[in-house]
């Protein structure tokens, strides 16, 4: 497999390009309860508002999630993070890397931005306390020079917040 | 006053012998006589050998034997469970290729294992003759360029394609597919996947496949040795581990290490952790270096002198002994080689920490090196005797057989000396692991083992330098030796021989050398507590043989058997030609 930082500067395939216009003209109709696309003429990164849903510890707060597809999505995960400053959230780190299986090793090509978003709502949604994962410190400091979230390997917290 | 000591002697039996060999204590256990015995009476060479003879608990398969047991395994499931050989697959793969367990979750829970491995009861068809979009391409297509898993979930031919041939190059994951969509688990069968993949993945696939067998499966693993394609079916339980493959190396099924019996798979790894050098290097240094008083880089001293220099550019000059500068010293401390400062302040006590310390650790390097370095030349010896037997197989045989006028088929005994070699060089070295570990306090125990090990080790000398010198003095005449039936008889005597020293001492050692108990136990009705080596060889010699080894002593041919190594000797002769124990 290529590295995602890498196949993410590599153009978009034709099915990916075909795939994301298709994915953007959905969510232009019909988008998911939370978010803003913020139109740019890139189709290959997608910045997307998120606004905590009513009711959850996020209520009232809005955050950035940065998406970018690599020349193989969908077959391939994007790759989402949280733009920094990101969710007090016990598996967001601070640097914006989201602990997510869906993002890695459940990714599946049936999946949609939309529906990621979606989960990661509910993630947020369900929280109980707004604090780091234990292991943020060490984890962002392994990440210094530009490494992926998809290059970490990843085992995933519970659940359940 | 020993009673303490026989106490502790027994428990450690128990503990040594742990139930990897537990097979071999049964036959042992039954009287204090039991290894005199087995010793006089093994030149009966038959099923009691335990080397060669014990029956086999292993099978050796190569790729088609592989594919036929796993096809073997998928029919039988299928069959069992009345399902596709896909399913089967799917099921026998989830529950590491074990056609017990499949069937036992099977008929406790059908329901749940379906839902675990994602076989649905009924496969649901695409609808017929509509238009579908595509779940991730979201293209239109009809029906007939759709394909789904038994789920249903319509998918377009091009994306199916992507999505396996992504898991395939993804690694073996791609043995356990779903359908991509997130709320489905359903399998994906080895059918769809075959049929829809291109050539290159499809072979990457079934060698995932192949190998899945073999590795995911308890009772397989693949030969060890860099380069071979054969793996190893293990029958768990009863007899050894040691493994024989069909490419001739020998490992350890268990550690899949080197073949190391009679040593357990703990004190192997405990060995080879031991050896690697880093520990073995901070001992050295302990025990050879102290660090420059001045600067604090460490010191090595290799020459007697006491006065030290350190290296440039700190250049200090010290007593080695006391640390102190060299200017403090000279003939009145006491001169180059003593230091009447330290032997004063050694005294009061003030070295003496780290003065033991550092002497512990030069003994223990110094043990350790003795056995590593007997350890390694058995391996370098066994390595040479290898390449010798190969040689002797592909060149000299023929060539002895031209120049002795012997066909080849009356040489077996040349190869068998060889195979003797080799395999005893690596009994022989694992002894001195062995040894190593040999709780130094046990000391019946360490004379019995040094003096097994040392009787088989001189055999083994005498055999190697038979086979290797005399040997080469009949490959190179002009014709037939007169005396080459002589040396027939001696190296297969010494083979023979030779394979009984290291029986002997194979049994003492997987048997926990529970033998000075049965000999502990016998000399103190005596009132002595003189066991192991020194006595051992006389107790042997007045050991009352039973009857019916006695009778066997002459055969027929009028060759008597020498009652303390078994060789056959020449009627005439009075003392043994191999070990001159007397008739
Ligand atoms: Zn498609
Ligand atoms: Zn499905
Ligand atoms: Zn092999
Ligand atoms: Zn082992
Ligand atoms: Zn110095
Ligand atoms: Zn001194
Ligand atoms: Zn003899």
């Amino acid at each position: 497999m290529t590295s995602p930082s890498a196949s993410s500067r590599k153009v978009l395939s034709k099915i990916a390009t075909n795939r994301l216009q298709k994915e953007l003209m959905e969510w232009q109709v019909n988008p998911p309860a939370g978010f803003k696309h913020k139109v740019t003429d890139n189709l290959q990164r997608w910045v997307i508002e998120v606004n905590g849903a009513p009711g959850t510890l996020y209520a009232n707060e809005t955050f950035q999630l940065q998406v970018d597809f690599p020349e193989h999505y969908p077959m391939e995960a994007p790759q989402v993070i949280f733009v920094p400053p990101a969710p007090l959230h016990p598996h967001i780190y601070s640097n914006g890397h989201i602990c997510l299986d869906i993002l890695y090793d459940s990714w599946s090509p049936a999946m949609t931005v939309s529906s990621v978003c979606i989960s990661i709502l509910s993630m947020l949604s369900s929280s109980t306390s707004k604090q780091r994962p234990a292991d943020d410190e060490r984890y962002v400091k392994n990440c210094r020079n530009g490494r992926s979230p998809k290059e970490t390997r990843w085992w995933f917290h519970d659940d359940k917040v | 006053m020993d009673s303490e000591d026989d106490m502790h002697d027994a428990n450690d039996v128990e503990s040594v012998d742990d139930d990897f060999y537990s097979g071999e204590t049964a036959m042992e256990s039954d009287d204090g006589d039991a290894a005199d015995y087995e010793f006089i009476d093994n030149d009966s060479d038959e099923d009691d050998d335990p080397v060669s003879h014990r029956s086999q608990n292993y099978t050796i398969l190569n790729e088609a034997d592989i594919h036929l047991r796993q096809e073997d395994n998928i029919k039988k499931i299928s069959s069992i469970l009345s399902i596709s050989s896909d399913e089967a697959a799917i099921l026998l793969r989830h529950y590491n290729w074990s056609v017990s367990k499949v069937n036992d979750e099977w008929f406790a829970n059908e329901e749940k294992v379906r839902r675990i491995v994602g076989l649905l009861e009924e496969s649901r068809a695409l609808p017929r003759g509509k238009e579908l979009t595509c779940g991730i391409c979201f293209e239109v297509y009809t029906c007939d360029k759709m394909s789904s898993a038994a789920c249903g979930h319509p998918f377009c031919v091009t994306c199916w394609q992507g999505y396996i041939s992504t898991a395939i190059n993804d690694g073996p994951g791609c043995l356990m597919l779903r359908c991509p969509d997130p709320s489905c688990g359903a399998a994906i069968g080895q059918d769809m996947i075959i049929k829809l993949v291109s050539h290159d993945d499809r072979e990457k696939y079934e060698r995932y496949f192949l190998r899945s067998f073999v590795e995911d499966n308890r009772k397989t693993k693949w030969c060890p040795a860099p380069g071979c394609d054969y793996a190893v079916d293990f029958i768990v339980g009863g007899g050894t581990f040691d493994v024989t493959c069909r490419c001739s190396y020998s490992f350890c099924w268990n550690c899949t290490e080197e073949a190391h019996r009679p040593v357990d798979c703990d004190t192997v790894s405990k060995w080879i952790r031991k050896n690697s050098a880093e520990s073995e290097n901070m001992n050295w240094i302990l025990a050879n270096s102290k660090p420059c008083p001045k600067c604090k880089r460490p010191i090595e001293k290799n020459q007697g002198c006491m006065h030290i220099t350190c290296t440039p550019p700190c250049k200090f000059e010290f007593c080695w002994l006391c640390l102190g500068a060299w200017s403090d010293h000279g003939e009145r401390t006491g001169g180059f080689y003593a230091c009447n400062r330290y032997e004063a302040a050694k005294q009061e006590g003030v070295y003496d920490d780290t003065e033991k310390r550092r002497e512990m650790a030069k003994n223990s390097l110094e043990r350790y090196t003795h056995f590593y370095e007997r350890w390694a030349t058995n391996q370098s010896s066994r390595q040479k005797a290898l390449a010798d037997l190969q040689q002797m197989q592909n060149i000299h045989l023929e060539k002895l057989s031209d120049k002795q006028c012997q066909p080849e088929s009356q040489l077996k005994f040349i190869t068998e000396a060889w195979l003797q070699i080799v395999e005893c060089r690596r009994v022989l070295k694992w002894t001195y692991a062995y040894g190593y570990y040999l709780p130094a306090h046990e000391h019946a125990k360490r004379q019995l083992f040094e003096y097994l090990q040392g009787e088989a080790e001189s055999g083994l000398e005498r055999l190697h330098q038979c086979a290797e010198k005399e040997l080469y003095s009949y490959l190179n005449v002009d014709g037939p030796s007169k005396d080459f039936n002589e040396f027939r008889m001696k190296l297969a005597g010494l083979t023979s021989v030779t394979r009984n020293y290291f029986e002997n001492l194979v049994r003492a050692l997987e048997n926990g050398l529970s033998d000075v108990d049965a000999r502990g136990g016998t000399s103190r009705t005596g009132g002595s507590r003189g066991l192991g080596a020194g006595s051992s060889k006389n107790s042997r010699n007045k050991g009352a043989a039973p009857p019916a080894a006695r009778s066997r002593n002459i055969d027929d041919s009028g060759h008597w058997s020498c009652e303390y190594c078994t060789f056959a000797n020449v009627r005439s002769a009075n003392v043994c030609q191999m070990c001159q124990h007397r008739r």
